[in-house]
């Protein structure tokens, strides 16, 4: 067997355990809330993740990996196969260990920032300062500006309406049954969208945007309306007011989560993997390749085994923890990182779940929904955005000088 | 395992508003038994239930430490910090009066109230018992309203506040009456000077429930 294959094989193993760490770290943002508000079982929130994060992976995570792999890095990097290799590698281990470090030392950095630093950080090794995309590059950090803005205020006004439509009136209860059909709906509308948009199966059904955009209109109302029936046949007390009602959507919401989470953190184990099995099948990789389905897979399953293995662990923890978060509450901050993530996504825009997580929570805490949020973890997300980077991008230099010298 | 997001979750300062609460209402019970021994002739638990007050005093002062040691300068809440730390000036303020009372009497134990005073200052102290006991109500209803914003709850905490003004402006005619009665009595100048300081400082309990519901009202403002 030559040489090529045994490399291939050390991908796989760092591509799993970027994957598992992935699922390992960020776990606690989608489901913290969820498992918070005592909408789910911890046992629930591990089995939901799991699935959902493979679904999210296979079906919708297609674009983003293309997206760090050729932007960020320019292609010329890749014309000599046994560096972009080593590269590769080095890029993909070095991001897995800091995230890895990152999660020990609980500090707030993000899988996505990493990779895209290690795989700076290899691509100054192989064709030096020249083949970065500084203009590519900007526009991330700038995407990473936006994705907690936007979950701020996605949060922050969906709270509000609740609170002006649901919360502030006499009966409750009625009045969240009433507009359920809107929450569970809008959730569905991005969903449904993002599975027909610039995905492999979006493909397959062949369906112009206007299309799409009518089914998922309508499929979305229809599944509204279809939840409301739902939840008064199995709701039938009262007394829970609003908060009843949202519990029962929140576990949709975590489900939500988890699907974006998995669309968007598969490319950052994938990514650098796919170049890898280019190189090694076909001995070069082109501008761009499609990603075969089964190393999506792969990466979820990664994402699915940290979370299975980790998850429990971390939920205990929020369980504990998270205590003034009600089920209201705990709907916005799901509802704004999950469609703050599955929209950056399908624009290819490489965002943080993290971050997205963390703007939602942000965001209901700006419109007085929550007694007292530490907002010190902001200037800290601040400083470990300008950390992460080039932490990972040394790091991956160093791996590949070392790889260099052993291959 | 520890993970960042947990950490922008905090125990809130509501909670420990509302634990400090029921300890003031915890101490109105002890500060009425006392009161009402001491104006009965033969009082011998007035000390105890002084003791107890002092004790209930000092957990509250460690409560009161613990909320204002544990607001960092991030904190994001409903409303700004400020309120909640003047806010819990005063109702700490309200422990500090009844405390206060009870040490003033213990200065002059053995002198009683005059037979004639006994009733004014039995109502004195019944007026400022109710504004005591409020301030837990409060405080739960108040976070009641952060929680659902919603009008109903508002009325409710805003006609807590104004019985507390309500309660404090009998208490000022309670202690009008006797502080009158007090100078035209014919009686030595140091019971003078400890029964007027006497009915001042059990007033002031009322002043500083109504100037928490004040800072609670604030609180509400949109």
């Amino acid at each position: 067997m030559p040489q090529e294959y045994y490399i291939l094989i050390v991908g796989y193993i760092f591509g799993f355990y970027m994957a598992w760490n992935i699922g390992a770290n960020d776990v606690a943002n989608s489901m913290a809330s969820s498992v918070g508000a005592k909408a789910i079982t911890i046992r629930q929130a591990v089995f939901l993740a799991g699935i959902l994060n493979i679904i999210g992976a296979v079906f919708i995570g297609s674009h983003v990996t293309n997206t760090i792999r050729k932007g960020i890095v320019s292609t010329e990097v890749l014309t000599d196969p046994h560096l972009a290799l080593i590269g590769a590698l080095s890029a993909l281990l070095a991001a897995a260990l800091w995230v890895s470090f990152a999660t020990w030392k609980s500090l707030p950095v993000s899988t996505t920032h990493s990779i895209v630093g290690s795989m700076i950080g290899f691509g100054i090794m192989a064709g030096g300062f020249s083949v970065i995309n500084w203009g590519k590059l900007a526009a991330v950090v700038i995407s990473w500006v936006i994705s907690p803005v936007f979950s701020i205020v996605i949060s922050f006004f969906m709270f509000k309406i609740i609170v002006k439509l649901i919360l502030s009136k006499e009966d409750t209860f009625a009045h969240a049954l009433k507009l359920s059909p809107f929450f569970i709906g809008a959730t569905f509308f991005v969903v449904i969208l993002s599975f027909l948009f610039k995905t492999p199966l979006g493909k397959k059904l062949v369906v112009g945007p206007y299309v799409s955009l009518l089914v998922a209109v309508i499929l979305s109302v229809s599944f509204g309306l279809v939840g409301r029936k739902a939840l008064g046949w199995f709701i039938k007390k009262r007394e829970g007011g609003a908060e009843a009602i949202f519990k029962r959507i929140q576990v949709g919401t975590a489900c939500y989560v988890a699907l974006a989470q998995g669309a968007n953190d598969v490319a950052n184990a994938i990514g650098p993997l796919a170049v890898i099995y280019f190189l090694v099948k076909t001995g070069s990789v082109g501008g761009s390749v499609p990603v075969p389905i089964f190393l999506l897979l792969f990466g979820g399953i990664g994402i699915a085994c940290g979370i299975g293995m980790a998850g429990h662990r971390v939920m205990e923890t929020m369980g504990k923890k998270i205590t003034t978060l009600s089920n209201t509450r705990g709907f916005c901050v799901e509802f704004s990182a999950a469609t703050t993530v599955l929209v950056a996504s399908k624009m290819g825009l490489p965002v943080s779940t993290t971050h997205a997580a963390v703007g939602g929570v942000l965001g209901v805490g700006l419109a007085r929904g929550i007694e007292a949020v530490n907002f010190s973890i902001v200037f800290k997300i601040m400083l470990y955005w300008v950390l992460t980077v080039p932490a990972a991008a040394v790091t991956s230099m160093i791996l590949f000088k070392i790889l260099q010298f052993l291959l | 395992m520890r993970v960042p997001f947990f950490k922008m979750f905090m125990t809130s300062p509501f909670e420990g508003l509302q634990e400090h609460a029921e300890k003031v209402m915890e101490c109105a019970l002890a500060f009425q038994q006392a009161m009402e021994c001491y104006f009965e002739d033969k009082c011998k638990t007035f000390e105890e239930f002084r003791q107890e007050v002092t004790q209930i005093e000092s957990q509250a002062d460690v409560i009161k430490r613990r909320i204002r040691g544990h607001i960092p300068k991030e904190t994001m809440m409903p409303i700004s910090n400020f309120l909640v730390f003047r806010y819990l000036r005063e109702q700490d303020g309200v422990l500090d009066a009844v405390e206060d009372t009870l040490d003033w009497i213990s200065y002059r134990s053995t002198k009683k109230v005059p037979p004639e005073l006994k009733k004014d200052f039995a109502l004195l102290v019944d007026s400022v018992i109710d504004p005591i006991e409020m301030l837990s109500t409060m405080v739960a209803e108040a976070r009641e309203y952060f929680k659902t914003y919603s009008e109903d709850q508002r009325v409710k905490v805003k006609d807590i506040i104004r019985k507390l003004r309500q309660q404090e402006h009998e208490a000022d005619k309670f202690e009008d009456i006797i502080k009158k009665k007090v100078f035209n009595m014919e009686a030595d100048a140091v019971t003078v000077f400890h029964l007027v300081r006497l009915a001042e400082i059990i007033g002031s309990i009322a002043d500083h429930a109504q100037n928490a519901g004040d800072m609670m009202r604030a609180m509400l403002s949109k």
